[in-house]
């Protein structure tokens, strides 16, 4: 008889199916358009760290520029609408695959890095691309914010718009996972020399996996870029990656469901925070520096942990 | 000529030439021993051989192609797969995952590979612990899921660096069964090793490498009674 499964965090689908449905019910509770708001806020988050943890968690790349890929992907929904009166339902598109496009051109070169080179080099491009972005007065009206067009009215066909987008995503994520992209992933996530000496093509998948991860990113910043209606350099901060990263760490690396409660419950929290003043990068920075020391499953490898003693 | 062949290669680290103008080829279907004292550069030779380091002289053909300039997973597609001195697995993944890893990434149909990875399982004895994690297994257990995951697709040959290093004595026995009954079946292998019992035992022809150079290549009992080997493993240049 085969021994059980240890108790890692894996890529069962129904946890986050369960906390997506209850997402989809909180309507009927929160009916607050300023809280409804941040539960938006809270799900473009829950995009951005959902496509992050596909490169770290599950394929073990350290990328410090989900929020800039966020800016590509809101920059050109709201420069097609602008300059050639795109409709959204094509300039949103456009914008998942410019983001994608970038992504691939720069995953061919840093997908050839590892470690802190990684890190460094998509931080460097993230900072670049802001501070071109921030000076292209002529284009994008630099800090000044560009406009974007509104979708809806109100801001319920919003919410369910980002959760929409956001069970679309995890459940390609997951059917990724299952097939053999998602264990040439893992594999390489695990150990890169063994993947290329068992046939894995390491470059390839790597760079596979950053363009589907910036892809998402794009989605979420267009999306974001259409609810806000004004999309600035602010949304490529490097401050905005810390906290995509925060939310991963803290809800569980290589997991479906760590990052969309880390997403909440870091969004929420900082929302919580930013009555006390601003604390709220202090209080994350030291919250990951703790996670990635102690509980490197993160929130959802300890609840699992919990569990599994109980039923023991 | 078909098989492995290695032609005067050669590479240094700095001031230290670790292969100096090695030579030797595998036919298909032989079962060659490669032995000699530590830092005699066994392992660089087959890092040279797998594409894990480029030769800085001479060159490796597999088949008469030669192997130049291809990455390490393009060299696996070809059939030269390895097994490290320190052993790698995948550490988060279960062993039966770690087997499909391999058998996908050779080119094998989902159910092919499943059904190959189940066989491989049941021959190492891997089968109750089919579904923990590679680093969860005992170091031996990891040893035979490496030697599995060479085998998901038969390579043209089978390159293996202390298979039985630090293996408790079933689990020896258990690889060196499967060795034997794959030579049988006409699989090629170049087994590096310091178990001499074993490399004896199992290999008709034995290479033994010191200071880079191959010093004897012959049949196993010829090569571990020459005067030349015993001086070298006793102390000579290079041990």
């Amino acid at each position: 008889m085969a021994l059980a499964r240890s108790a890692r965090p894996s890529g069962e689908l129904w946890p986050p199916l369960v906390f997506l449905g209850v997402l989809a019910a909180l309507p009927l509770l929160v009916g607050d358009a300023y809280w409804l708001g941040i539960l938006i806020v809270s799900m473009y988050f829950a995009l951005l760290a959902v496509g992050w943890n596909l490169l770290a968690g599950y394929t073990g790349q350290f990328s410090m520029a989900p929020a800039a890929f966020a800016m590509i992907g809101a920059y050109a929904t709201g420069l097609l609408a602008r300059d050639l009166h795109t409709a959204p339902w094509i300039g949103i598109p456009a914008a998942v695959a410019a983001a994608g496009l970038v992504g691939m051109a720069l995953g061919r070169v840093v997908m050839r890095l590892s470690g802190p080179y990684l890190a460094l080099t998509t931080l460097s491009f993230a900072e670049i691309l802001r501070l071109v972005i921030g000076n292209s007065y002529e284009y994008t009206r630099g800090d000044l914010g560009l406009g974007v067009p509104g979708l809806f009215e109100g801001r319920l066909p919003y919410y369910y718009l980002f959760l929409g987008a956001l069970l679309a995503v995890q459940l390609g994520v997951f059917l990724l996972l299952r097939s053999r992209a998602g264990l040439f992933l893992r594999a390489i996530r695990d150990d890169e020399v063994a993947a290329a000496s068992r046939g894995v093509d390491v470059v390839f998948w790597k760079t596979a996996a950053f363009t589907l991860s910036t892809a998402i990113s794009g989605l979420a910043g267009a999306l974001y870029g259409h609810f806000s209606q004004l999309v600035s350099p602010e949304l490529g901060l490097i401050s905005q990656t810390g906290l995509v990263i925060s939310m991963v760490v803290i809800g569980g690396m290589g997991s479906l469901l760590g990052p969309l409660a880390g997403a909440f419950l870091v969004y929420l929290g900082s929302e919580v925070l930013r009555e006390v003043g601003g604390i709220q990068l202090i209080v994350f920075a030291l919250l990951v520096i703790l996670f990635a020391r102690f509980f490197r499953e993160g929130l959802i490898g300890l609840a699992r942990r919990a569990l599994a003693r109980r039923g023991a | 000529m078909n098989g492995l062949s290695v032609e005067k290669v050669a590479k240094s680290f700095g001031g230290l030439r670790a292969v100096a103008g090695v030579s030797l080829s595998i036919a298909p279907g032989e079962l060659v021993g490669l032995v000699g004292p530590n830092g005699s550069g066994k392992t660089t030779l087959l890092s040279l051989v797998s594409g894990h380091e480029s030769p800085g002289e001479g060159r490796v053909l597999l088949d008469g192609e030669p192997l130049a300039g291809l990455s390490p997973d393009r060299i696996a597609r070809r059939g030269l797969l390895r097994m490290f001195q320190l052993t790698r697995v995948f550490r988060r993944m279960s062993a039966l995952d770690n087997l499909l890893t391999a058998g996908r990434a050779l080119g094998l149909p989902p159910r092919g590979a499943l059904a190959r990875a189940h066989i491989l399982l049941e021959e190492l004895s891997l089968t109750r612990v089919r579904d923990l994690d590679g680093g969860q297994l005992s170091g031996g257990q990891q040893k035979l899921l490496e030697f599995g995951c060479c085998f998901m697709r038969p390579p043209r040959v089978a390159l293996l660096d202390e298979p039985f290093a630090a293996v408790h004595p079933t689990l020896k026995e258990i690889m060196a069964g499967s060795i034997r009954a794959r030579h049988r079946e006409g699989q090629a292998f170049l087994i590096v090793s310091h178990d001499m019992p074993v490399i004896a035992e199992l290999c008709p022809r034995t290479v033994c490498m010191n200071a880079g150079a191959v010093i004897a290549d012959g049949p196993t009992r010829a090569v571990l009674s020459d005067p030349v080997v015993i001086e070298a493993y006793l102390g000579g240049e290079g041990a």
